[in-house]
């Protein structure tokens, strides 16, 4: 399916920014505060002189109040690392719901290469599969939609073991959007904890479908999971499919649980629900985007 | 337990492999379809869960299983057609090689019983569980009426076809039905007596019922002298005293319509006059409250005299056979010359010493035809003083004594497909009669008034008689019983009520038809027809109370209110219900 998106959205998407709730250093001169002094535009502090800095950067006017040598401390505006982190596995192959997992990642890249933030699109399973930065600017647009749009789902899913992986490289800490159902029978937790723990800010982006939520039909069935290829005969009263939507209800109710204590930001995407109001909505409803 | 569509092995066999095939099927799923879901980790959470189960769901399974054995076990059982034992004492011993089950078919057998089925269906039924409790064997069903009906045959389903389409005849038939070698096995109310054989196994369907029917009906010519007729009726009140409504009709008038009240035991009688003219179909109905047996309830007569027999005598000096025809009742007799005779309706033609130049198509009685050519005579053929032999048995000549005839010449004829049936000492015959099937009747006599003293003999009116019975009334007119009823062999055709034509037996000398019903049936020969009635009109028939099976004599009591349905039936309804049932357990497994 196709990504790509309307110019009017685009335009929408352009004034959005991704909010992060810490400041993060970043590589190259943007549009983002960061914790380094430097040479922004925008004053930050002042400090005494020490000999080797740079005679430019010394408040002359302060010196002629105090009689003291005082440098002017500028915020240093960089880019902000945001690292898009997909659920590409099997549970994720539902044509509606993968869509829409690559729609938000699409948008979210697009809204961080508008703000001129590095972003590095990772794929993972039962590991990190796929790891890609398209560069700055917005016209690297094209290479994500062409990234998203040949990606497949299929393999087991292991957010645990993908987070362990994502940590064992060096990399900048900054804003990590994981983007998954978070149908891991490891646990999401643990992962989404790890990449607390690294000192991301943490969203988690939690797309589900229909099928997900409701069983569907009554009778017997041969459930099939597509993650593992496990067979289960299973016989549908509608008892049993309302504890099924009630398991559900508390698989969600806790991963938002745990998301609250551990500060990671939580926005759910339903499948069903028009992506626009997802985006310009919920996102913003979450301070995932202002 | 019997089984009657099986040997007892076959059948419990059957019934396992259906049990074991119907489980089998059950706990062999049907693959059900697959469903791809993202994850089993919410299914595997809840089904881990101990989950709260209703008695319902717990039990669902195994009552769904129960019941589509039942169905399968139920199906195989009524392909198997299981009965009980058959109680008789002989059941018990070695089973006969062959069966024959007689079903007494009188009349009483139609009684009802308290439970309201009649004794003839209990019989059936009885029949039914005594051919299933000889599942096996030669089976072989007869009537007391009709003798041997079906069989033997080992095949049930023959013998169950068979019994369906009996009913009772009220007559019996010439012998008792046999067969060799086997165990008879006779149903009846004992209404009848019969002489039966001490090896018989009797079974007793007597029930005492209420009734009053119509024991005598006939109709006579009045003893008074005067040319009408009287109808007797005898009507007997076999149940508690109670009002008994009569009613008779002639055609559609209304002759006799009175209530009466009658004690128990009681037997009314009663004489009607009935005038000359109108119709002459006759019938007499009753109506009371205990009354058991609905067929002796009416009774039909047919007033002979109401349709006179047409005569037309042909002859130029017919003045010597007036006084004969005057005489008797129910003739009525035309006089004609030879050159204006023109065939009409009458009914029999008298060739006076003429003759047609060709043989009548109605039945005629020529005396002394002259010479023709059909009649194979010439004038000179002539024997003088013929001497009577003593004559062949005719109808013709019953109660005629030829001795009385003084004869001076006798003609002699060679008439084509006539039978001489009196002769003379020399040989020549006297008396023609011919019988040709498919041509009317025709006698010829060999003198004349002329040339004996026919009109004065004391044998002539005796001969007209006969001639005039033989020549147009095939069959014997009067009321007849029913059942097996033998016909003149000239009797082609036997209509019933309704206008039913019967099945008609042709056996040497006589046809042969079985009159099942009361009322009125006619007898049709080449060129005439005989209307007669038919009642049951039998005490023995009528007082259901009584029956002749001594109380010493070994019987198997058939018990009250015994279905006639077999048992397959009951299985197949079993089945059926069980599929409601199972279809009521899937409903009930989806929608809780």
């Amino acid at each position: 399916m196709p990504l790509r998106f309307q110019d009017d959205f685009l335009k929408k998407l352009e004034y959005l920014h991704v909010v992060s709730r810490r400041e993060f250093a970043g590589q190259n001169r943007a549009d983002r505060r960061t914790p380094k002094r430097g040479r922004g535009i925008e004053f930050a502090d002042h400090r005494p002189y020490t000999p080797g800095d740079d005679f430019r950067h010394i408040d002359w006017n302060t010196y002629r109040r105090l009689n003291r040598l005082l440098l002017r401390m500028f915020d240093e505006e960089q880019d902000l690392p945001i690292y898009l982190v997909l659920d590409v596995s099997a549970s994720m192959a539902e044509p509606s719901k993968f869509d829409m997992a690559r729609r938000l990642a699409a948008a979210l890249c697009y809204v961080g290469l508008a703000h001129l933030d590095r972003l590095t699109i990772i794929t993972f399973t039962k590991g990190l599969a796929h790891e890609s930065s398209p560069g700055r600017g917005k016209g690297k647009i094209f290479r994500v939609f062409d990234l998203l749009e040949k990606m497949e789902a299929g393999g087991p899913t292991d957010l645990r073991a993908s987070c362990k992986e994502f940590a064992a490289r060096s990399r900048q800490i900054g804003l990590t959007v994981v983007i998954s159902d978070f149908l891991d029978s490891t646990g999401a937790d643990v992962g989404l904890k790890i990449l607390r723990t690294l000192g991301h800010d943490v969203f988690a982006v939690h797309v589900t479908s229909r099928a997900d939520r409701d069983p569907g039909a009554f009778g017997d069935a041969r459930f099939v999971d597509a993650e593992t290829g496990e067979l289960r005969d299973l016989e549908v009263t509608p008892r049993l499919a309302d504890a099924y939507m009630q398991a559900w209800e508390k698989h969600t109710e806790e991963l938002v649980r745990f998301c609250g204590r551990y500060g990671i930001g939580y926005v759910r995407a339903d499948a069903e629900r028009p992506f626009e109001e997802i985006v310009l909505k919920a996102f913003r409803q979450g301070r995932f985007l202002a | 337990m019997t089984f009657g569509g099986l040997a007892a092995w076959q059948a419990w066999l059957l019934l396992g492999a259906a049990a074991a095939a119907a489980a089998w099927l059950f706990l062999l799923k049907v693959r059900p379809p697959r469903v791809i879901v993202p994850s089993l980790l919410l299914w595997r959470k809840v089904l881990d869960e101990a989950r709260e189960q209703t008695l319902w769901e717990r039990i669902r399974r195994a009552v769904s299983l129960a019941v589509t054995i039942l169905i399968a076990v139920a199906l195989a059982a009524a392909i198997a057609r299981p009965s009980r034992q058959v109680r008789a004492a002989s059941s018990a011993s070695a089973r006969a090689p062959r069966v024959l089950i007689v079903l007494d078919s009188s009349w009483s057998m139609l009684g009802r019983t308290r439970s309201g089925e009649t004794r003839w269906e209990r019989a059936v039924a009885e029949a039914r569980r005594v051919a299933a409790g000889a599942a096996g064997s030669d089976i072989a069903i007869a009537t007391t009426a009709e003798g041997l009906v079906e069989g033997p045959t080992a095949d049930l389903s023959s013998i169950d076809t068979a019994l369906d389409r009996l009913q009772p005849a009220g007559s019996t038939a010439s012998g008792w039905p046999r067969l060799s070698g086997a165990e008879v096995h006779f149903l009846t109310d004992g209404a009848v007596a019969r002489a039966l054989d001490s090896a018989v196994v009797l079974h007793s369907v007597f029930e005492a019922a209420d009734n009053v029917g119509i024991t005598a009906f006939d109709v006579r010519p009045a003893l008074d002298g005067t040319d009408s007729d009287e109808a007797y009726v005898e009507i007997g009140n076999f149940g508690p005293a109670q009002n008994v409504r009569i009613t008779m009709t002639r055609g559609a008038q209304s002759l006799i319509d009175r209530r009466a009240d009658m004690a128990a035991g009681d037997a009314l009688r009663q004489v009607v006059t009935l005038p000359r003219g109108g119709a002459a179909d006759l019938r007499v109905r009753i109506d009371a409250p205990k009354d058991s047996l609905p067929a002796d309830d009416e009774a039909f007569g047919w007033i002979e005299a109401s349709r006179p027999l047409l005569v037309t005598v042909v002859s130029s000096q017919p003045s010597w056979l007036a006084p004969v025809f005057a005489a008797t009742p129910g003739i009525r007799a035309v006089t004609i010359s030879p050159a204006g005779y023109r065939p009409g309706d009458e009914n029999i033609v008298i060739f006076d010493r003429t003759v047609p130049p060709t043989p009548s198509a109605k039945p005629a009685l020529y005396i002394a035809p002259p010479a023709g050519a059909w009649v194979g005579s010439t004038p000179d053929r002539l024997e003088p003083k013929p001497q009577w032999t003593t004559p062949a048995a005719h109808p013709l000549l019953a109660g005629v004594d030829p001795f009385t005839f003084s004869i001076e010449r006798a003609r002699i004829y060679e008439p084509a497909k006539f039978t001489a049936i009196a002769r003379s000492a020399a040989g020549t015959p006297l008396v023609w009669a011919g019988d040709d099937p498919g041509r009317a009747r025709a006698a010829i006599l060999a003198f004349g008034p002329g040339d004996s003293n026919l009109a004065a003999a004391p044998a002539f009116p005796v001969l007209i008689g006969n001639a005039i019975d033989w020549l147009a009334r095939p069959a014997a007119p009067g009321a007849r019983r029913i059942g097996r009823a033998a016909f003149d062999a000239s009797v082609l055709r036997v209509i019933g009520p309704g206008n039913v034509g019967l099945p008609v037996i042709q056996i040497p000398g006589e046809r042969v038809a079985m009159l099942r019903s009361p009322g009125l049936y006619t007898a049709e020969a080449a060129a005439s027809r005989t209307t007669f009635a038919v009642n049951i009109a039998d005490p023995d028939v009528s007082n259901l109370s009584r029956s002749t099976i001594a109380t010493s004599q070994a019987t198997v009591a058939v018990g009250e209110g015994i279905s006639p349905r077999p048992w397959w039936l009951y299985l197949i309804a079993l089945a059926f219900a069980a599929v409601l049932v199972e279809w009521w357990t899937w409903l009930r497994r989806i929608t809780v």
